[in-house]
């Protein structure tokens, strides 16, 4: 059974900016799921959705089979186990330190000082900015505050990552070595679900892709397949892998 | 970010209790206020300048430079009792000299006194530490993130000044104002905008609107440091009042 379910989900801005028109989608556990298509096509507004941070004016979406709540509790219960990057990190790092803006996110679930700081810890290891920890969240390099920002959802130990955007910006190294850590990531049980422009990336590092195009999916299958089919990609506005 | 805000950040003593470093500057500051300037205020001069450059590790040309930014508001002040207008005209006032420069020292015995704190703690945790105190949580989180926010326009105002500038924008005086008038007006949509982000973001991490609470790391307070801080204050103040 698939962890994560949308179906038919529509949205559209205030101020009439259609964004998702149908979209039905499955995340299935443990395989790695890259949504792609070009600028403004949806993909960012799809991700909020996932976790419940817009709310779908039509659809609706399945968490292990059940239906998600948008009250109060719902909304706790569900974001426990879907984490969200945002494409931007300066919107997601408010506190003075890297250490203390992980720690948010643990201290939300509840645990105990001792256990959050070790979340904390083991996440700043994970993503290998442990030396960084007393930084200020405001004198750090992109790539720095990208990891900091997935840090500080990692901390959560959520069930299915979304990261939106995780490699843009970086250098191809920086970028490697990130894919690497999500692999880890995910060894320990996380289900990522990432947006790229990078076609190349996506072929190589997903298991699915889905194709979007004006707020609708316009392909969808295993990335090997997918991702170099000429025709699906063209549909998208995207340029397939070379074989 | 200031060039305080830079070395409070990154200086070697930022990582001690915020106690021992409060009562060393406060108590410096109020020593030098307290103290007969002569002979008291070059000594508080003389432990700050240690205090900052060989405990913080802040370069002496720099610690020289952040010091003498706010020397100049304190000899204009002392300038003007040099002087003095009565019926004759402007006139030498009597003791003019010896007054001002003794506020002169006074003045920056207390400004080297107060920066050895504001140079070693970062500014966020001065405002965490008011919680400590008795202000509510509510007032202070606001209170850093307004910090943080500050720091982020700083920043979108500088590159989008910068982007003014490379198209040309600055040419003259009636397009310099046209386009910073035009900078402002936008930084509060951006700003606004970065603030409904920081909020979805926030909430991804589990915020349900309640406390912004996070892991602040406490270092423990050495009591024999606090002892060795309180002892030089004495010395200082026993030296303060005895010597002249
Ligand atoms: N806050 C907003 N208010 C109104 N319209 C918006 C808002 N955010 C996005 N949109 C619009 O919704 C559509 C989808 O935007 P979205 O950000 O999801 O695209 P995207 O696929 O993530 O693009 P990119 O690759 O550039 O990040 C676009 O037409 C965009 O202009
Ligand atoms: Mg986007």
């Amino acid at each position: 059974m698939s962890l994560l379910v949308a179906e038919g989900l529509t949205y559209v801005y205030p101020g009439g900016v259609p964004a998702l028109d149908h979209v039905d989608l499955a995340v299935a556990r443990g395989r790695r799921l890259a949504v792609l298509g070009p600028n403004g096509a949806g993909k960012t507004t799809l991700l909020l959705h996932l976790n419940g941070t817009l709310r779908p004016s039509a659809g609706r979406i399945l968490l292990d089979g059940a239906p998600v709540a948008w009250d109060r509790a719902g909304l706790v219960a569900w974001r426990r186990r879907v984490g969200l990057v945002l494409q931007d990190a300066d919107d997601q790092l408010f506190a003075p330190t890297v250490f203390e803006d992980v720690s948010f996110g643990p201290l939300n679930l509840g645990l105990a000082r001792d256990e959050a700081e070790a979340r904390v810890r083991e996440a700043l290891e994970a993503l290998d900015i442990a030396d960084l920890a007393d930084r200020p969240t405001h004198m750090l390099s992109f790539g720095q505050k990208k990891r900091a920002a997935i840090a500080g959802a990692v901390a959560m130990r959520p069930e299915i990552l979304l990261l939106d955007e995780p490699t843009a910006g970086l250098d191809a190294r920086s970028a490697r070595r990130l894919l690497a850590t999500l692999e880890a990531l995910e060894a320990a049980g996380a289900t990522l679900v990432f947006t790229t422009h990078d076609v190349v990336l996506a072929h190589r590092f997903a298991h699915d892709a889905v194709l979007f195009q004006d707020g609708r999916i316009v392909g969808h299958g295993p990335a090997r397949d997918l991702l170099r089919d000429a025709a699906a990609m063209d549909r998208a506005g995207l340029d397939a892998v070379e074989a | 970010m200031t060039p305080i805000d830079r070395i409070a950040a990154t200086n070697r003593w930022r990582g001690r209790p915020l106690v021992e470093k409060a009562l060393l500057g406060l108590g410096l500051l109020a020593l030098a206020l307290a103290l007969p300037p002569w002979p008291a205020a070059p000594a508080i001069l003389v432990v700050a300048t240690l205090v900052v450059t060989r405990g913080a590790g802040v370069p002496l040309a720099t610690w020289a430079k952040i010091l003498a930014a706010p020397l100049g508001f304190v000899l204009t002040g002392a300038a003007t009792l040099i002087v003095t207008v009565g019926d004759h005209g402007v006139a030498l006032a009597p003791g003019g000299l010896a007054a001002a420069s003794a506020l002169t020292l006074r003045a920056t015995a207390a400004i080297a006194g107060l920066l050895t704190l504001t140079l070693t703690t970062p500014a966020t945790d001065l405002v965490a530490a008011l919680r400590r105190v008795g202000v509510p949580a509510e007032i202070v989180e606001i209170a850093l993130l307004t910090h943080r926010f500050l720091l982020v326009a700083g920043d979108t105002a500088q590159s989008m000044n910068a982007a003014q500038a490379a198209r040309l924008g600055h040419v003259d005086w009636k397009r310099r104002i046209r386009s910073t008038g035009m900078l402002a007006a936008n930084l509060l949509p951006r700003t606004l905008d970065r603030a409904h982000r920081l909020e979805q973001g926030l909430a991804a991490r589990g915020w349900t609107g309640a406390s912004l609470a996070v892991l602040r790391p406490e270092p423990p307070v050495s009591i024999r440091r606090l002892a060795a801080i309180l002892a030089l204050l004495v010395a200082l103040a026993l030296f303060g009042c005895l010597v002249p």
